[in-house]
This record gives structure tokens, sequence and C-alpha cells, in this order.
């Protein structure tokens, strides 16, 4: 299959999404943003923890970047959101640089790293809980200022629909061209094995804090997005561990490493969660989280590989002709592996 | 002196009290293979790590092409050049023998297209082509070995360092390896072997450096080296179970 038919798929996939607004009610609408805001932060955290192997689960950290520089510069400077969009994936891409030098430099990976990077962003909640500029526990609010796309606020939900829709698909786009790239094969060598990766002209630090930094960067502007939406941020509601969890659960239940893990997987466990908060939020409430820790369990144990991994390997069987019969022809092997690795 | 492709000149590497590796010099020229041996803890796979960059030297010098590249990392040093395969196989178990060897590839290419004809001649180099589809951890031994060197030759490395590339295999499969060994050499590949299989080394080896205790004891062609006493007394002689 050639190159651009790669791209078409997911451009097709999400054209048709984008016919959505004509047919859901305002809550359908909110869930599905949600699911596209949830499927880009995740897709962002997948190029870090999945293909390149290095499990954060301290995301929150840089989509707070994100959420708290567009409020406060809203708030003091009356900047346009799209400036502080740019300033914001700066910033926490910056910032990512600077935690994947400290960590990786040290020799720290597997669950150390997992550790630290929670430790930083928890870390965070209480500096800027005690920032008087930042609202301190009360957090910040976004000062409406007009509606347009221009000033990235909607009178409707449909206009912040299409722009999550078009993030989503340029985030699967962008892991679609990495799978294909040196960067991307470099990413997979990190996570598969390291010493191999070096002995083979690997610069593995380099590679690890561009991830970091790449990873960070998008992450910030998935929290810009989420502070125009919900126009409102408090340090829990982006530091806290729940939403760095909550950032790689969907890739994990997707499909780690792979281009539709993420959006699978926030497509799936969005709509379950919200469900549950709508029907058992008065009387149970927190059974949402109970849920995500369940189907979390779940996924571990029958389906390691996520809900793509499984998609794949069925494929394998009902199609198991196809590699049969042309195992060496030459140079499918990558292309047809790195589209199942992506395209399944 | 800079006449060699490879110089060493008084590596010593130390591990707190230990000294593995203890004054040695030796030198590798174009064209050649060259045998490092020794038994165990002789500090073969030291040097190993040393030449290749994954340890930095205590002390001492190592030439590369005129350059000094003790003390560079493994990155830079397989980009000038050297390329060391590992002694226990590492793959890339969840991706493709083919994508293994791009990612050698991709050291001396920037194009995809480039990379995946690099990477498939590598392959067909080891006698690997008609595996190319297949996942890293489906791989037997013997393929994965051929994979390792396979995903060295990707990275086209003036010197090649195989380490054990016999160990774990059967003498059918040893004498596989050898012949792929010495058409690589005979392609213009320069070789340094670390080998416990002496059948290998005797076979394969133009000259022979051997270490015992972490100091070099003895060097010469592999005729000289098996009259050698201090390396009868050392290694050749005593030990049965070396003579595979």
């Amino acid at each position: 299959m050639s190159a651009w038919r790669e791209y078409l798929v997911p451009v097709v996939v999400f054209a048709l999404v984008g016919l959505l607004p004509a047919v859901l009610s305002q809550y359908w609408l909110h869930i599905v943003i949600l699911i596209l805001m949830w499927a880009f932060l995740s897709s962002a955290w997948n190029i870090l923890g999945g293909f390149a192997g290095q499990h954060s689960l301290g995301h929150g950290l840089f989509m707070g970047i994100g959420a708290y520089l567009t409020a406060y510069m809203a708030n003091t400077f009356a900047l346009n959101p799209w400036i502080s969009l740019v300033l914001g994936a700066l910033l926490a891409g910056l910032a990512g640089a600077f935690v994947g030098y400290a960590t990786f430099r040290s020799g720290i990976k597997g669950a150390y790293f997992a550790l630290v990077t929670i430790a930083i962003t928890e870390a965070a909640v209480y500096v800027v809980s005690n920032w008087r500029a930042l609202g301190q526990a009360s957090g910040l609010s976004v000062p409406l200022v007009g509606t347009g796309l221009s000033r990235l606020q909607f009178d409707s939900k449909a206009g912040f629909f299409y722009i999550i829709l078009v993030l989503a698909l340029l985030a699967v786009l962008l892991s679609q061209w990495l799978s294909r790239r040196r960067f991307g094969y470099r990413l997979i060598a990190v996570r598969e094995n390291e010493d191999a990766a070096e002995a083979l002209g690997v610069d593995t630090l380099m590679t690890k804090i561009q991830a970091t930094a790449l990873s960070a960067a998008l992450c910030a502007v998935g929290g810009t997005f989420y502070v125009q939406y919900f126009t409102y941020v408090e340090p829990r509601s982006v530091f806290g561990e729940t939403i760095s969890i909550q950032i790689l659960l969907y890739s994990i239940i997707g499909g780690l490493g792979t281009v539709w893990g993420p959006i699978v997987g926030a497509a799936v466990l969005v709509p379950i969660a919200e469900w549950v908060r709508g029907t058992f939020g008065q009387t149970l409430s927190g059974l949402n989280v109970f849920v995500y820790g369940a189907i979390l369990v779940l996924v571990m144990l029958f389906m390691p590989r996520g809900i793509v991994g499984v998609a794949r390997s069925l494929q394998r069987r009902i199609r198991p002709r196809r590699e049969g019969v042309e195992p060496a022809a030459s140079s499918a092997g990558a292309g047809d592996t790195a589209r199942e690795r992506g395209g399944a | 002196m800079s006449a060699h492709l490879l110089a060493v000149e008084n590596l010593t590497r130390r591990f707190g009290g230990l000294t593995a590796v203890n004054d040695v010099s030796f030198h590798v020229d174009r064209g050649e293979v060259v045998g490092l041996i020794g038994p165990n803890g002789a500090g073969k796979t030291t040097i190993f790590n040393l030449v290749s960059g994954a340890l930095a030297p205590s002390a001492g010098v190592i030439t590369f092409k005129g350059e000094n590249i003790a003390g560079l990392k493994a990155h830079q040093i397989c980009k000038r050049g050297i390329t060391r395969t590992f002694q226990v196989v590492q793959p890339f178990p969840d991706i493709t023998a083919l994508e293994n060897v791009m990612i050698g590839a991709y050291v001396r290419h920037g194009s995809r297209t480039a990379v995946e004809k690099a990477a498939q001649q590598a392959l067909e180099r080891v006698g690997m082509g008609h595996k190319a589809g297949v996942l890293g951890k489906d791989l037997t031994l013997m393929e994965l070995k051929r994979l390792e060197i396979g995903k060295a030759l990707a990275t086209e490395p003036e010197l090649l360092l195989l380490d054990e590339m016999a160990a774990g295999l059967t003498p059918v499969e040893i004498d596989d390896m050898l012949t792929l060994v010495r058409q690589l050499n005979a392609e213009g590949m320069t070789l340094l072997v670390v080998e416990h299989v002496m059948k290998v080394i005797m076979n394969l080896c133009h000259r022979i450096t051997v270490l015992n205790f972490g100091a070099k004891i003895a060097e010469g062609t592999p005729a000289e080296i098996s009259r050698n006493q201090a390396v009868l007394d050392a290694y050749l002689g005593g030990e049965e179970e070396y003579v595979a």
C-alpha cells in the first residue's frame, strides 16, 4: 500500500466524524468533544510512552502549563489564545526537554521514570496552589471576550468540536508520519532495546529528550484547548495524578505505540465513563473512576496489547494467506508491518 | 603508527579495585581478521566495550583512522565506522527483521526508500533476505545471530566487532557462521573477533592477541599462538573443554 493512502484513511474517517454536529444533540456533541480532546492528549503521550516506551505518569504537568499559561495571559495581557497556544507549547517543550534531560541523563528508566514524573506533576499541584498570580487553589477563569475562530471561543459547541477534530486529526497524521520516519524508528529502537540502539548509531539520550519535548509541547496544546472549552482551570483539574493517568489510559487500552490506539481507547472509554457518571453520579459518585480502573485491569489481563492489538491479531487470523503467499517479497516487509502497526 | 585502521595503546580499565584490562596494546589493519582470546574473565568483552564505546577507558588511547576515539559514546563511534555485535543477541523483538536492520541503515541514509534498500541488501548478505517480514521475537537463535550481523552491516562499518558469534550454536551452524564471516572478510570487511570456540579462531584469524587476567600475554599468527608456551600454560593446554 502506498504511503499517501495511510494518510487518506484518517482524513476520510475524521471527515465523516465531522458530519456529526448535524445529527447529534448538544450533550452527545459534548461527549464527542471530550473523546477527541482525550484522544489528542493521549496521542501526544503515546509518542513518548508508546513509541519510545518511556511511561510518563506526569503529563498533566504539560497539559497544565498550556492551560494555565493561556488563562494567565488572557487575564493579565488580554493575549490572543492562539499566541498562548504557541507559547504554551514552547514552554512545555522546554519543560519536557528539561525533565527528559534530568531523568534520562542520570539513567532513570522504567518504573523510576514513572515515579519521578508523578513527583514532578504533584509538586506542580502544590506550587500552583500557592501561586497568587495563578489564583492559588481556586484557579483561573478565562474571560469571555467575544466569539469566533480568531478568539478561539465559540457560542456553540460545534465551533470547539471542529477545532479539536482538526487537532486530533493532526495528531493521528503526525503519529502516522513519525512511524515511517527515521525519528519514529529511533523511538521504537529505544523502546525495544536501548543497548542495541546505541550500538547501531542511535543517540538514545537525545532521542528520548526530543520525544519528551515533542510529547510535552503537544500536551500543552491540549491544555490550551481544555481551558478555552471549559473556561476554567484549577490545579487538580490539570496537574493532578488522576489527569496524568487518564492521559495514558486511553493509549494503553486502545493499544500502546499504535497510531489509532489513543483514538480507539478514548472513543470506547469516554462514553462509558460519562454514562456511568450521568447515571450513578448522584448515588455513587466516583464510580466512573472505579470503572476506569476495572476496565484497565481487565484489558491488562486479557488483551495486554490493547484493542488495536487484538483487532490486528484477529485480522491476521482471518487473512493469514496474504502473509503466507508473499512472505519474501523484497521491499514488502517494512511497509506492510509499519502499516499494520499503525493502521489496523 | 596511524597507518593501522585501529590502534589500541596502553588501554586500561578499572572497576573499583579490579583492573579488568591492564595496559593492553594491539592493532588491526585493513582487511585483517584479528582474534581476541583468553580464559573467562581475561578482559575480552571489556576491551570490546571500550573500543565500541559502551564503556570509557580509565587510561589509554584508541586510535581509529588516525583519530582518538577513547571515551566517545557508542553511537558516535558507530557513526565513525566501528559497529559491534553482542554475545547475547540483542534484537528489537516487536518489529520485523527488515525494520531491525533499517535502524542500523538510518545511520547512513535519510530517505526511507534508500534505507529499505540498504537494509534488504544487508539482510541478503547474511542469508536472511527471505525472513525480512518476520518479527524479531519469532526468529531462531541462528537467525538472530545472522540478524545481529546484518544490523551491524547496515551501519556500513569499516571495522566490525563480533562478540562470540559461535556461542550457543551447533557444530553445523558454527560452520555456516564461519562461512559467512569468511565471506564478509573476502568482500573486504575488517574484523575484530572475540571467540571461545577455538576452531573458529584458528580457522578465521590472521593474527591473535591472547589475554589473561586483563593483560596481553602473547600475540601472533594462529600457528605461533598454538606453539606459545605462555599461552599453553594459561589457556590452551590445560582445559580440554575449550577445544571444541
